[in-house]
């Protein structure tokens, strides 16, 4: 096999016959596109980042951790001199088990997903290192021992990755295990909930910015955000800002726009040549060398004048380290000292990213000069200022460095601890066990705690963290989980005015879907990725720098100054290392390795930008990239050859990899997409007419990969007008269909799912990918988009009642309650019964015989509001104020769980098991089935929703001359203004699919179909050609005057239904404080008279109105107030005697009627010394 | 309606530029916050003297001097006059 490909590979190049023409693209292209998604699934930066947490970081952290040493403190006991021996741990390899399971009993056993799921477990594995432990006594040799395989702690595994038990596991073996082959994985399962870590953007790190200032007291900054990477120190800023003209400080203004630096822990703004001076570059020759790179640029010189007469007075390192010092180290420290920390500072705050061990001042003194001089560029109007939302800019946190982020705090949490307990048995003269100095349960509980809530970081400084990293993983339906896997979020506020950050920008072409993101405070900050986006996971660059060392690049260390003017800067991940005189021999070169896998691997991003002569190479993680083809001579690297050998894939095992390592397509982040030129389809690098561009360098697979899962799901969506397939985007997520296939094996605490789902009859390409013909959610109907009988107005819909006798939209809803038995202290014991009420004290009047013996209800059970579903008890602690010798009545207490009122349903499955604790706990799945009524949603997949306005018996609704009656009347009006011109087109396509038997395609960005050529299609099956039909009025028989359009389109039933929405009370429970009534439909609630229906009442001065809705409907109460203090008095209702014991009073008393808030607020301020007066006379 | 505060509230941001400290601690009364500094400006000579112990000194500036460089200079002056 390999050979052959050798064979075809040999041809290229000279045969134009192997070249891909633009017919055969056309086919090609999904070929190559299946072949990705083969590979690669839509969860592959989880996967992917996972493992790289897994396999390097975990590790990494381990080994980087500095070893613990310890000594006994000195006792100073009994004046003898202690010969303290010392302590050395060192840990070194990692273990990572599979995922296990120890019962309660210490037995332990492989964990299955499905099973952590069910009992509410966590699907994590054990992890040992190696720790050596060397005890080094004086006068003696040391002693090593070695502690092999220690366990310290669980990690919680991504399903479906390396880790997994699911990982390789064919389809037939998933589906014995109670899986769904199609679940993607991607997720954690904690305490049995299933996580996802959402991707967190933010801005990449150690690149130079500069910014235009507005009313700022300054004209330009430029910031540096720098950080070693893999480094647990917190990111160091640096600034170097140029003054604004005129402004603050008078006296300094008059020398011109000085240039100033801030720097980390420095308090004050440091001249910029000062800091030069202080790195030990003090002339200013030198120092002009490093900022200004050609002499003859008087502009140049000119601006950094005002600097450099600034500095005059600074002329030796010591002075500008001395100056520096001083303005950072506390005041009252010898110079010795000042110097010594601003050294310090220089060396380990300032560009760390640069170096932070000795001898980096030259990197770091060229560095610098190179960000005044990006500033000086941009003061001069040479260079636009940067730009925040480019999305080359912003880098993606995925799991593998969220986890690594907590997993560097946990492991440090670690150490301290091992060190505290350690200590405590050195300081006694005592050796320690190493075993129980390991608190596994730190990073077991601290991983789980941060999945478990989303807070990310320490669980005490749970306020400071970020919320919501974590969230329950949405299983409403199939596409709702693919999306939830492949979102985004921005940590910006969400209060924040700017706009900025949430429009579309140019870069996220192909990155981001356009469509798919939240309508609301949320919009544009959390976004999702498109269908072919990769995430990088981060490379080491040492193999790039020993390459570009090798290619005669020239190391910023020995390189003259006077050089680099004409010379290429070469930067690796925003650092720079050297100069090059022929970038564009490199620059091919480095492409070249990159497209054959040799040093380079293929994520790692090449920029060469001419203009300001500069490459660019990134490998560090969270880039998002995408694959495209690569170009070259006007002709695609891509041949007949590869597209031939990919049809094989399944027999000749040639994959998306292969051709990634043969070199035709490549990955292309923001930053190099901006240096390349694209052509949007294999026809623009040919085409005949006028050649728009002869100099491209790569071309899109498809343009339809620019769409995200869910507005993959919508048919022409180039059709749309573009909010419309954002609505659409959304309203996808609350769709109903089969939301995994193991449904009936899962416990969930909520689930929709639609009886009789249908593939689409109108699909695009990209649904084969995101599984949505096995795992549908939506019905092809026959939809009538006409007025008839008025029941269809304003968005609502006629349904056909016989289609819904016939099985049309009908659902299952499924609800899950748990609940265990627990033992808190020796007499609380909460069990599994059924509870009598001979014994058992606060019982509700509920059926409680509709539970077996044991207290849990069987299934087949018919159950209805306030049923009990699992019988429990509580014992009741025995009180010793309890009268002697009366019997007590109750043993125990009520604390049974019931069905939820407004909701009935069957039992449809009862689970019992052991949790982690080792306690009995159920799983109870009601099963209710919601047939459509008026008032249920329904949405075509064009952002087209609607209620149902009434139901049609078929014979009442109209119909065709073929007998065809539709399943849907909507109304026409819902068109013109919302422009859904792909709703139309839909229909039209269904129509010809329909006659043709065939599934019509509805790709976008597809040239190849278009209306005219599917009316000609319909009118071939004698139809009319724009699909209108002559429809019959049902009830009468006429015709209608108007012809209408119908035909098939797919519809959706959106999980809001009135049974779950229907809500009315007169009277009803209320809220034990202040006696108002309760909030909510699911506690029989009140309707809340708010603030605003307050203010309109106020201004029709209805006050009786008020008085009734505020007062006497809700919180009725009268108080007895003493006449003579206006407090209020004590009223004794059954023998009518009132006082008022300070006043002595007991005749002149009074009844008021107020709000029982009312008088608890009066009580309260009573309660803090104010004495609120009702004075009644 | 007087609506409570949101609980989460962000820490107060730390500063990238804070004020220096004007006034310092005497070196020889070791009094706080009692020694003030004058700059002349015209004849380049800064004087910081202690409001308590009256204790002074005075010594060359520049143009980028501030009163931390004068109290600065007197640390290290009274450090070399203990050597």
């Amino acid at each position: 096999m390999m050979y052959g490909q050798d064979e075809e590979v040999g041809y290229e190049g000279e045969d134009d016959t192997d070249d891909l023409t633009t017919d055969l693209w056309q086919e090609a292209c999904w070929i190559v596109i299946s072949a990705y998604f083969d590979e690669k699934g839509l969860v592959r930066q989880q996967l992917d980042s996972f493992d790289e947490f897994i396999q390097m970081s975990v590790q990494r952290i381990v080994e980087d951790t500095p070893q613990i040493e310890l000594v006994a403190e000195a006792q100073h006991k009994a004046g003898v001199v202690e010969s303290t021996p010392q302590y050395l741990l060192k840990f070194e390899q990692i273990y990572l088990s599979k995922p296990t399971h120890w019962e309660k009993d210490g037995a332990p056993s492989p964990m299955m997903p499905n099973e952590a799921r069910l009992r509410n477990l966590t699907y994590s594995a054990p992890l040992y290192v190696d720790i050596t432990k060397t005890v080094v006594k004086p006068d003696e040799d040391p002693v090593e021992t070695q502690h092999q395989k220690t366990f310290i702690g669980k990690i919680p595994i991504m399903l479906r990755s390396t880790y997994c038990l699911l990982s390789g596991l064919t389809d037939r073996d998933l589906t014995e295990l109670n899986e769904c082959p199609l679940d993607p994985g991607g997720y954690f399962i904690i305490n049995g909930s299933e996580k996802v870590l959402i991707a967190q953007e933010k801005m990449a790190t150690n690149t130079v910015y500069v910014f235009r200032q507005k009313d700022s007291k300054y004209a330009f900054k430029t910031e540096i955000r720098s950080c070693l990477e893999h480094s647990s120190r917190p990111t160091s800023t640096l600034w170097v800002n140029m003054m604004a003209r005129g402004g603050q400080g008078a006296k300094k203004s008059a020398i011109g726009q000085r240039i100033i630096a801030i720097l980390p822990y420095i308090k004050q703004e440091i001249p910029i040549i000062v800091v030069f001076r202080a790195l030990g570059f003090v002339s200013d020759r030198d120092i002009l060398e490093h900022i200004i790179y050609d002499f003859d640029d008087p502009e140049m010189m000119e601006m950094l004048k005002p600097s450099l007469d600034e500095a005059f007075v600074i002329q030796e390192q010591n002075v500008a380290l001395n100056f520096i010092g001083s303005r950072g180290a506390r005041p009252g420290v010898t110079k010795e000292k000042r110097i010594k920390y601003a050294r310090e500072i220089l060396q380990k705050e300032m560009l760390p990213h640069v170096g932070v061990s000795d001898f980096c001042e030259t990197k770091k003194a060229y560095y610098l000069g190179y960000m005044v001089h990006r500033l000086l560029l941009a003061a001069l109007g040479r260079k636009e200022e940067d730009d925040r939302d480019h999305y080359g800019n912003k880098r993606l946190d995925l799991a593998g460095p969220l986890l690594a982020f907590l997993f560097r705090g946990l492991f440090r949490n670690l150490m301290k601890e091992v060190r505290m307990y350690a200590q405590k048995f050195i300081d006694r003269g005592k050796d320690f066990n190493l075993e129980l100095a390991i608190k596994t349960r730190i990073i077991t509980d601290g991983l789980k705690y941060s999945l478990a809530t989303g807070n990310w970081g320490d669980q005490k400084k749970a306020h400071q963290a970020r919320a919501g990293v974590s969230q329950v993983l949405n299983r409403l339906t199939f596409v709702s989980t693919l999306s939830h896997l492949r979102r985004l979020n921005s940590p910006i506020g969400r209060d924040g005015k700017l706009a900025r950050p949430r429009q579309l920008h140019n870069t996220l072409w192909g990155m981001i879907c356009p469509a798919e993101t939240p309508e609301g405070g949320a919009v544009g900050l959390v976004k999702n990725l498109a269908l072919m986006s990769y995430i990088s996971v981060g490379s080491q660059p040492s193999p790039i720098l020993e390459f570009l060392e090798e290619w005669s690049m020239e190391n910023l260390e020995e390189v003259a100054p006077s050089s680099i003017a004409d010379a290429t800067k070469i930067f690796v991940n925003g650092c720079w290392v050297g100069i090059h005189r022929d970038p564009e021999q490199l620059m091919s070169t480095l492409r070249k390795l990159r497209r054959e896998m040799d040093i380079i691997v293929s994520e790692v991003s090449m920029i060469r930008d001419m203009r300001d002569r500069e490459i660019r190479i990134y490998t560090d993680a969270g880039r998002i990239c995408r694959p495209l083809l690569i170009v070259e001579n006007q002709k695609l690297l891509i041949k007949q050859s590869h597209i031939k050998q990919l049809k094989q894939r399944e027999y000749n095992n040639y994959s998306w990899q292969d051709l990634v390592a043969s070199g035709v397509v490549e990955y292309i982040d923001p930053l190099e997409e901006e240096s390349i030129m694209l052509a949007m389809t294999p026809n623009d690098l040919h085409s005949d007419e006028v050649q728009y561009c002869s100099t491209y360098t790569h071309c899109e697979i498809h343009p339809a990969m620019i769409l995200g899962v869910c507005a993959s799901i919508i048919p022409f969506p180039d059709h749309n007008q573009s909010p419309r397939n954002t609505y659409q985007s959304a309203m996808g997520k609350q769709a109903m269909g089969v939301y995994i296939t193991n449904f009936h094996v899962r416990m969930d605490t909520l689930a929709h799912g639609l009886m009789y789902p249908q593939k689409p009859l109108v699909t695009t390409r990209s649904m084969e990918y995101l599984r949505f013909r096995e795992l549908p959610a939506g019905i092809n109907s026959i939809v009538a988009i006409s007025t008839y009988s008025g029941y269809n107005q304003e968005d609502s819909v006629i349904l056909n009642q016989s289609a819904i006798e016939r099985g049309y939209f009908r659902s299952f809803f499924f609800r899950s309650y748990k609940d265990s038995e627990s033992k808190k202290g020796l007499d609380q014991e909460e069990v599994f019964e059924k509870p009598t009420r001979e014994t058992v004290q606060g019982m509700r009047p509920a059926i409680y015989d509709k539970l077996d013996e044991d207290g849990i209800i069987a299934p087949g059970v018919r159950v209805s509001g306030d049923d009990v579903l699992i019988g429990k008890t509580l014992t009741l602690p025995i009180s010793d104020d309890e009268l002697e010798g009366t019997q007590k009545r109750f043993s125990k207490r009520d604390a049974s769980v019931f069905m939820r009122r407004s909701e009935t349903g069957i039992i449809d499955q009862v689970m019992v098991t052991i949790n982690q604790e080792g306690y009995k706990f159920c799983k109870i799945r009601v099963r209710t089935v919601k047939t459509p009524q008026i008032g249920d949603k329904f949405a075509s997949r064009h952002g087209q929703k609607g209620t149902c306005g009434i139901t049609y018996r078929m014979e009442d609704m109209p119909f065709s001359c073929e007998g065809i009656c539709p399943d849907i009347i909507i109304n026409p009006h819902a068109i013109p203004s919302r422009m859904t011109i792909g709703h139309l087109i839909e229909c039209l396509q269904g129509k010809v699919a329909a006659n043709k038997g065939e599934i019509g395609d509805a790709t976008p960005f597809n040239d190849a179909v278009n209306v005219q050529k599917i009316s000609n299609l319909l009118h071939k099956y004698g139809y009319q050609q724009r699909g209108n039909e002559v429809l019959y009025n049902g009830f009468t028989g006429r015709k209608l005057n108007a012809q209408v359009f119908l035909g098939p389109t797919y519809y959706q039933r959106l999980k809001h239904m009135v049974d779950d929405k229907i809500h009315s009370r007169a009277r009803g429970p209320l809220q034990i404080l202040n006696r108002q009534p309760m909030e909510g439909r699911s506690r029989d609630g009140g309707l809340r008279f708010g603030e605003m229906e307050r203010d309109c009442q106020i201004a029709h001065g209805a006050a009786q109105f008020l008085r009734e809705r505020l007062f006497e409907v809700s919180d009725p109460y009268r108080v007895h107030v003493c006449n003579l203090c206006g407090l209020i008095a004590i009223a004794n209702l059954r023998n009518q005697t009132f006082e008022c014991r300070g006043c002595k009073n007991k005749t002149q008393v009074s009844q008021i009627r107020i709000p029982y808030a009312c008088k608890l607020l009066f009580q309260e301020l009573m309660s803090m010394s104010i004495a609120p007066r009702m004075m009644v006379t | 309606m007087g609506r409570r505060k949101s609980k989460r509230k962000p820490p107060p941001k730390v500063k990238n530029i804070q004020k220096m400290a004007v006034t310092f601690n005497c070196p020889f009364c070791n009094h706080e916050n009692s020694c003030e500094v004058k700059l002349d400006r015209q004849r380049n000579t800064g004087y910081i003297s202690c409001g308590v112990c009256l204790e002074d000194f005075s010594t060359n500036i520049n143009y980028l001097s501030e009163a931390i460089d004068v109290y600065s200079d007197w640390i290290d002056a009274c450090e070399s006059a203990n050597n």
